[in-house]
């Protein structure tokens, strides 16, 4: 083992005759398949920071004027800025589908007065919310409905 | 013991706290057989080899849970693992995320005490005495297959503590209570037997609140019983939430 884990974890309440070699965590836990998803998971909290601040630097050049918007509009069609939106839309994915097909079905409560669905049934909720979803934002954004 | 052209390299982590400062690693290079566990592998260095090695093991069948090791550094119940899943070399240490006592020994008491945090028992309202002259007039404590079974899959945990090794939360918050004792406790308030589901949720929601938990996932992924602590945990947020919206609007017993 490597990586030192917090000098108390799991420490016992009162402290034993015994003298005891601190906990670890093992060596590459980082590295470890099963654990990369869970890292990606957080490391996508990076691109939502990121996107939050060009959500504000849009806010801003609203505020500041017609010529400012205009030109923070213009911005968005860089190469860049582009390859960072599909970025976005990866994590955005990629955290829908673990929220919502990995974790979703497992809070179900089993003590109220919904049933429980099978796991399959719940992401197949979800996953036609989403598509309903997408086809609305897409009509909306192809001036179909609400021109 | 029938002979063996095979051998294996076992790589054990070592701890005297008699004499060594750190943990230190030992290698033997021992036969094995085909069929072999883990475990079977540790007994054969102990019983042959270094009687000094020391490990806890009891049942050999995934029951009792007592020999939970890291196996290169998977957290695995060692008498379920079988040898033959690894090639030429095998690195066994303790549990990671607990003090190691000796050699693959850890100690256990803080899990034990978080453990008794959760009340891991049913827990009834009303005194005993009073308590069983209601219950003889319905039957005591029925309860119906559909009502086991919103708890069995939690029941079913054998506190091996593999979930407590592989949680990255458990290793950077000491005061997490925990997948398995929130499992376990889950469990109870799960059961319609129990009535202690408030007193558990103000523990789920205070100190070492269950709401530490990230949802990495890993206690599901290595629990050897399938009891999915990770579904406990998340199952616990929301009871432990709706609990504490009904206190702001229901009065609270004695209040």
């Amino acid at each position: 083992m490597a990586g030192a884990a917090h000098p108390e974890a799991m420490a016992p309440p009162k402290k034993g005759p015994t003298r005891t070699a601190p906990p670890r965590m093992p060596e590459s836990w980082w590295g470890a398949q099963r654990i990369r998803t869970y890292l990606l998971f957080g490391a996508t909290g990076i691109v939502y920071f990121v996107a939050g601040t060009v959500v504000l630097k849009l806010a801003w050049a609203l505020g500041t004027g017609p010529e400012a918007w205009d030109r923070a509009l213009g911005n968005l069609s860089h190469p860049l800025y582009l390859i960072f939106h599909a970025l976005t839309l990866v994590s955005l994915i990629f955290v829908g589908l673990r929220a919502f097909g990995t974790m979703m079905p497992k809070m179900q409560p089993r003590n109220g007065p919904l049933p429980v669905l099978a796991a399959g049934t719940v992401k197949g909720l979800f996953l036609s919310v989403w598509v309903a979803l997408t086809v609305l934002l897409g009509l909306v954004l192809a001036g179909k409905i609400f021109p | 013991m029938a002979e063996s052209n095979k051998r294996m390299r076992v790589e054990i982590l070592r701890f005297d706290p008699d004499k060594d400062e750190v943990p230190r690693s030992q290698e033997y290079e021992i036969p094995v057989q085909e069929d072999w566990k883990v475990l079977d592998a540790i007994n054969y260095i102990k019983d042959e080899v270094d009687p000094t090695v020391s490990h806890r093991w009891s049942c050999r069948m995934a029951v009792c849970g007592s020999c939970g090791m890291m196996v290169n550094g998977e957290p695995k119940l060692t008498c379920k693992t079988s040898l033959s899943d690894y090639e030429g070399s095998i690195k066994i240490e303790p549990l990671a995320n607990f003090p190691i006592v000796r050699d693959l020994v850890v100690d256990m008491d803080g899990f034990m005490d978080k453990f008794r945090k959760v009340k891991p028992w049913i827990v009834r309202a009303k005194e005993r005495a009073e308590d069983m002259e209601n219950l003889s007039e319905k039957g005591t404590y029925s309860q119906s297959p559909a009502e086991l079974a919103t708890f069995k899959q939690f029941s079913m945990c054998i506190n091996c503590l593999l979930c407590y090794a592989a949680c990255p939360v458990i290793a950077n918050e000491p005061d997490f209570i925990g997948p398995a004792a929130i499992a376990l406790g889950h469990r109870y308030n799960l059961d319609s037997r129990d009535e202690g589901d408030r007193g558990r949720n103000e523990i789920f929601r205070g100190e070492g609140t269950v709401f530490s938990c990230s949802f990495a996932n890993e206690c599901s992924e290595v629990c050897p019983k399938n009891v999915d602590p990770a579904a406990a945990v998340n199952q616990a947020k929301l009871a432990a939430v709706v609990d504490w919206a009904k206190g702001l609007i229901l009065p609270r017993e004695g209040a």
